[in-house]
């Protein structure tokens, strides 16, 4: 934390990224991910809060509150206790201070799983990953005292700092890329009574691969492809639409691959592939009259093959500077900094609206969940959830834990012709795939 | 089974065109019973005004993600104060006793009653509301009984209205009603 006042509590800046969530959040908005952790025995409250009192010792970058100030929101020590309830509501709900004593992160938990939904402005996918393990870690050392030694594993030092790894990191010569085409914003009603739905594909990890390894392309590559191939079939293609607007898939970056860092707040780009729809199809037309026939396998092997040349052009060190950079720039500016707090808030909101339609989908990948030793061995699997929006009505993610890969949609589009092309995707390729979901919608795994 | 058990996006989706249709029929029945036992009062036309605005609240705290019942509860009783100052103020005929207090409590326990039967797995943070409203519910009975207003229609739908809406409530959530009574009031 940065500096002390008189009453002795401490505050800090919001990285560059944290800015923009708190103007832009609301009920609709909650710019909220969730991790849940998915135990092989029923979780007990009392010692789950006293894991995620002792967690937050370690990383106190995560007790704290958000606080007003005239130009930006500031975080501010909290030293009011945590609150953990049995989960009641849909996944990635917003959280509002005053109902979760002012914490930015919430902790809940049902029959074996244990859930952290966190506010974007405390941190990223990766960092949030890092404290909830802590609390795993902590949990089962106090559940089992028997089995863990707890002090081994408390001994080792962490290292981490809240530093705004963006502000140390970006070239202010480097120049923005501008996209300036609108994206396919996904069609179809939403889902009435404010409900999120939620499908997690668990997909076998190595079976995954394999098949990844046949196209030369990496899980992130071959799963954006088959979530733009959904896209296509579930609901462009379903819905018959004429939009000439490419499928944009916004990939978050994790930055700490790329620059050295430290930190436990943002750290994080993003880099867009726009599938063009209407290109594609003039393609597929063309190539139906000269071969007179054209398969789906073909047609996602074109959208692999796009897929894996944006990756390999976009997912440079230079590309990543250049996108962080703008952002940066944008947030440094001095004419944006001169606004007072409330007037932000109106601009950013409007100039939010048109901003969302940019980008079709959302797939975050955070990767592998690596878990040390015995503990491995209370532990199923791990789900990663990030909060749908009014325009970008699905959101995806991914994470892995052993053997099983948990590819996650949420939405709030009452249809799941997405979701089951998806699964019948996979399902072709013989990869073995178990379907879980809040029952919002239909279980597609029982669809015909 | 990793989730607690919500409404399956296709039964919200009945229920909501249910509850349009219910009312719709309450409206046109509100509005018949107006013709036929009062038809130089067109207390209906307020009945239905109020349905409308349950449904703007709804719509709004759903959105908002705020309690509808702690909502219903207070604007129950702020528009009731404020109808008996406006009877007040221009001379007290009695119509905010006789009219305006049954119509608003007829609209809260008509929109308690739906947040019941959407919601009743998680009736518990409606509960000590839904008490609050039907123990306000008695007042036209009262008014009745003690002969304070000379048009008693309207306080008979609404107490009727009331008793239906505690039936309900009794059968579907008188666990969660019992264990909020306790929560809240124990010594």
């Amino acid at each position: 934390m940065k500096t002390k006042n008189k009453e002795n509590t401490t505050w800090r800046r919001l990285d560059n990224s944290a800015k923009i969530f708190p103007i832009s959040a609301g009920k609709k908005y909650s710019t909220v991910f969730r991790i849940s952790c998915l135990l092989k025995e029923k979780v007990n409250k009392e010692i789950l809060k006293k894991a995620v009192k002792e967690a937050l010792k370690r990383y106190t970058s995560f007790k704290v509150k958000m606080k007003a100030g005239f130009f930006w929101y500031y975080l501010e020590e909290n030293n009011k206790d945590v609150i953990i309830e049995e989960e009641k509501d849909y996944p990635c709900k917003y959280i509002d201070p005053k109902k979760n004593n002012d914490y930015l992160f919430k902790i809940t938990y049902f029959e074996n799983k244990i859930n952290i939904d966190i506010f974007h402005s405390l941190t990223d996918g990766g960092s949030g990953v890092v404290f909830f393990r802590e609390i795993i870690y902590l949990y089962l050392e106090l559940m089992h005292p028997d089995v863990f030694n707890r002090n081994d594993r408390l001994l080792r030092k962490i290292d981490y700092n809240t530093e705004d790894s963006y502000m140390k990191n970006y070239s202010k010569k480097a120049k923005g890329n501008v996209s300036s085409k609108k994206a396919y914003i996904l069609k179809g009603k939403k889902i009435k009574l404010g409900a999120i739905s939620a499908i997690h594909e668990i997909i076998d990890a190595d079976k995954l691969k394999e098949e990844c390894k046949k196209y030369e392309a990496t899980v992130t590559q071959y799963l954006t492809a088959v979530l733009i191939y959904s896209i296509y079939k579930g609901n462009y293609e379903k819905l018959k639409s004429k939009s000439k607007r490419p499928i944009k898939v916004c990939i978050p970056v994790n930055l700490k691959k790329y620059f050295p860092s430290k930190t436990m707040s943002n750290f994080f780009s993003y880099m867009t592939l726009a599938y063009n729809i209407e290109n594609k199809n003039k393609n597929i037309e063309k190539e139906k009259e000269e071969k007179k026939e054209i398969n789906n396998t073909d047609m996602f092997i074109k959208i692999l093959n796009f897929v894996k040349n944006e990756f390999k052009e976009k997912l440079t060190e230079e590309e990543i500077l250049k996108t962080m950079s703008a952002n940066v720039k944008l947030g440094n500016n001095l004419f944006i900094k001169s606004i007072p707090l409330e007037l932000k808030k109106i601009l950013v909101r409007l100039s939010y609206i048109e901003i969302r339609k940019y980008t079709t989908i959302t797939f975050s990948n955070i990767g592998r969940i690596g878990i040390i030793g015995k503990y491995k061995d209370y532990i199923e699997y791990f789900l990663m959830l990030i909060a749908p929006e009014p325009v970008e009505k699905i959101k995806c993610s991914g994470c892995t834990f052993e053997n099983k890969m948990v590819f996650t949609f949420t939405s709030i589009l009452n249809d799941n012709s997405i979701e089951k092309e998806f699964y019948n995707f996979l399902k072709e390729k013989n990869i073995s795939v178990q379907i879980e979901s809040n029952e919002v919608l239909d279980d597609i795994s029982k669809e015909n | 089974m990793i989730y607690p058990k919500k409404i399956n996006a296709s039964h919200s989706e009945i229920i909501v065109r249910l509850l349009l249709i219910l009312s719709l029929l309450v409206g046109i029945l509100l509005t018949i019973i107006n013709k036929i036992t009062s038809p130089n009062i067109p207390w209906a036309a307020f009945t239905n005004c109020g349905i409308i605005y349950v449904w703007l609240v709804t719509i709004y705290s759903i959105n908002k993600n705020v309690n509808i019942a702690g909502y219903v509860l207070l604007q129950t009783i702020l528009i009731s104060l404020l109808t008996v100052y406006i009877d007040y103020r221009i001379g007290f005929k009695g119509w905010s006793l006789s009219i305006s207090i049954p119509i608003i409590i007829m609209v809260a326990n008509l929109a308690m009653l739906i947040l019941t039967i959407i919601s009743y797995k998680k009736y518990l943070r409606y509960a000590i509301y839904q008490l609050i409203i039907l123990l306000f519910s008695i007042l036209p009975a009262i008014l009745i009984t003690e002969k304070i207003v000379t048009n008693p229609i309207l306080g008979i739908i609404a107490t009727g209205i009331s008793l239906l809406n505690l039936i309900i409530t009794l059968i579907l959530s008188s666990k969660d009603l019992k264990e909020a009574v306790v929560r809240k009031f124990h010594m």
